[in-house]
């Protein structure tokens, strides 16, 4: 039974596209391993479609296309749904999905498909695989503890997230499962352990724009008040 | 008419009806189609390549998919491709759509908003990938639905996956996680699609007893 779900707010940024990248592959692994979330994410998503289309009263009015939006048409009706049609697509490249480390392999969520491009790294029981979002406010990556590993004590300077994907680990406050989604500030202290070992999915240092949604980040004075 | 261009969208049927009592034309070739109509169009464009279709969804989603650029893109002055980059994919994935799974409505606001994420991603990091399928996903596969009643997929099933033996683990991985068909398996494997479900079989069965085992 999964008991740490990613909070409503978050939900619902991430249904609206906000998110960061790697906020976001979050919510889609954590949804991918939790029902409850995962319907919670389609209701909300026909939530914000009536939100975006419905109240859209300027093209219930307008009887027609604006002169950019009917060349638009035009042109694709004479030519570019036919070159499309004639040459489709590439094939499907599905990425990675499943990661190897210390002789375990697990499968990875959809999401992380195409961003596995680095190699895992590591001293001892713990390695890294870090993920390459371009983000430069967070660092997102895999983390796996070999069975019996621990993490020595540590607090974040921003807030940490850790979303574990297979296996169990237990801190001061709890045990996890595979789908538990714990978002901690930086008042938190925890030194997790695993007995078995786990393979989770973390962020870290990740400031407040978790909360707030990425699209003020493209604002430049957003970007340098953050 | 100035009572009706004051009022919210509140509810655009209320909106049609006022207008045609007031006697104005402006709605009389209104652009709305209902949920089972744009269905239809939908159908047509995946099965039979409808352009006449295509063009009837395009004028009733265009302007919407340009509002919310405006409001999303403006900056960047993306709002047009935003238009563009939607409507191709409604053309090139519409294979993709299912009417069981969503209503068409839901389902153009999900590929807009994948696009859009993708797009802002480039303004931001100056970087060409497109994550927004990988993580909203425009369908769900039919394989991994039609065995959901019988076996959910869940976080207790995904960690005993890996106990499987490879010939099966690899059958459910493919269908389970990389969403593929039967059919997709088997020519990708090139092993005979009875072979495929077979092993899908012994692995699902094997897994339930995991899954007993460890949860009786």
């Amino acid at each position: 039974m999964i008991k740490y779900h990613p909070q409503h707010e978050l939900l619902s940024l991430h249904i609206k596209g906000e998110l960061p990248l790697s906020m976001s592959l979050a919510i889609s692994a954590h949804a991918e391993l939790c029902d409850i979330c995962q319907q919670k994410l389609n209701r909300l998503t026909e939530c914000e479609t009536a939100a975006t289309f419905d109240n859209n009263t300027e093209s219930n009015i307008s009887v027609d296309l604006d002169s950019e939006m009917s060349s638009l048409l035009a042109h694709m009706m004479q030519d570019t749904l036919d070159e499309l049609d004639a040459n489709p697509a590439q094939p499907y490249n599905e990425g990675v999905t499943e990661v190897t480390v210390k002789d375990q392999s697990y499968p990875l969520p959809r999401a992380f498909r195409h961003q596995i491009n680095a190699q895992w790294q590591g001293i001892g029981k713990v390695s890294r695989l870090r993920l390459n979002t371009g983000e430069e406010q967070s660092r997102a990556s895999l983390l796996h503890i070999a069975p019996q590993g621990e993490i020595p004590e540590h607090t974040h300077k921003g807030s940490e997230l850790t979303l574990l994907l297979a296996g169990e680990f237990s801190d001061e406050y709890n045990t996890y499962r595979p789908g538990d989604f714990m978002l901690l500030d930086e008042n938190h202290q925890h030194s997790p352990k695993t007995m078995t070992g786990c393979l989770c999915y973390t962020i870290v240092d990740a400031p407040l724009y978790f909360t707030k949604g990425f699209s003020k980040l493209l604002n430049p004075i957003g970007e340098l008040l953050y | 008419m100035e009572n009706f261009q004051s009022q919210t969208a509140e509810n655009r049927y209320d909106k049609a009806s006022l207008a045609k009592n007031n006697g104005a034309t402006q709605l009389s070739n209104t652009n709305e189609l209902d949920a089972e109509q744009l269905a239809e169009l939908m159908l047509k464009v995946a099965n039979l390549r409808c352009k006449v279709s295509f063009a009837k969804l395009f004028k009733h989603f265009g302007p919407k998919i340009s509002a919310f650029g405006n409001q999303r893109l403006h900056q960047q002055g993306l709002a047009m491709d935003l238009v563009q980059e939607t409507m191709t994919r409604v053309w090139t994935k519409a294979h993709l759509y299912s009417e069981d799974k969503a209503a068409v409505s839901t389902w153009v606001f999900t590929v807009m908003r994948n696009q859009c994420f993708d797009m802002l991603r480039k303004v931001q990091h100056n970087k060409e990938d497109s994550f927004g399928d990988d993580i909203w996903p425009l369908f769900e596969s039919d394989d991994a639905e039609s065995n959901e009643d019988d076996f959910k997929l869940s976080g207790t099933l995904l960690r005993h996956v890996d106990e499987l033996p490879p010939l099966q683990r690899q059958i459910v991985q493919g269908i389970y996680m990389q969403e593929m068909t039967q059919q997709e398996l088997a020519d990708k494997l090139g092993i005979p699609i009875g072979t495929v479900k077979s092993r899908l079989r012994l692995g699902l069965e094997k897994l339930k007893g995991f899954m007993e085992k460890h949860y009786d």
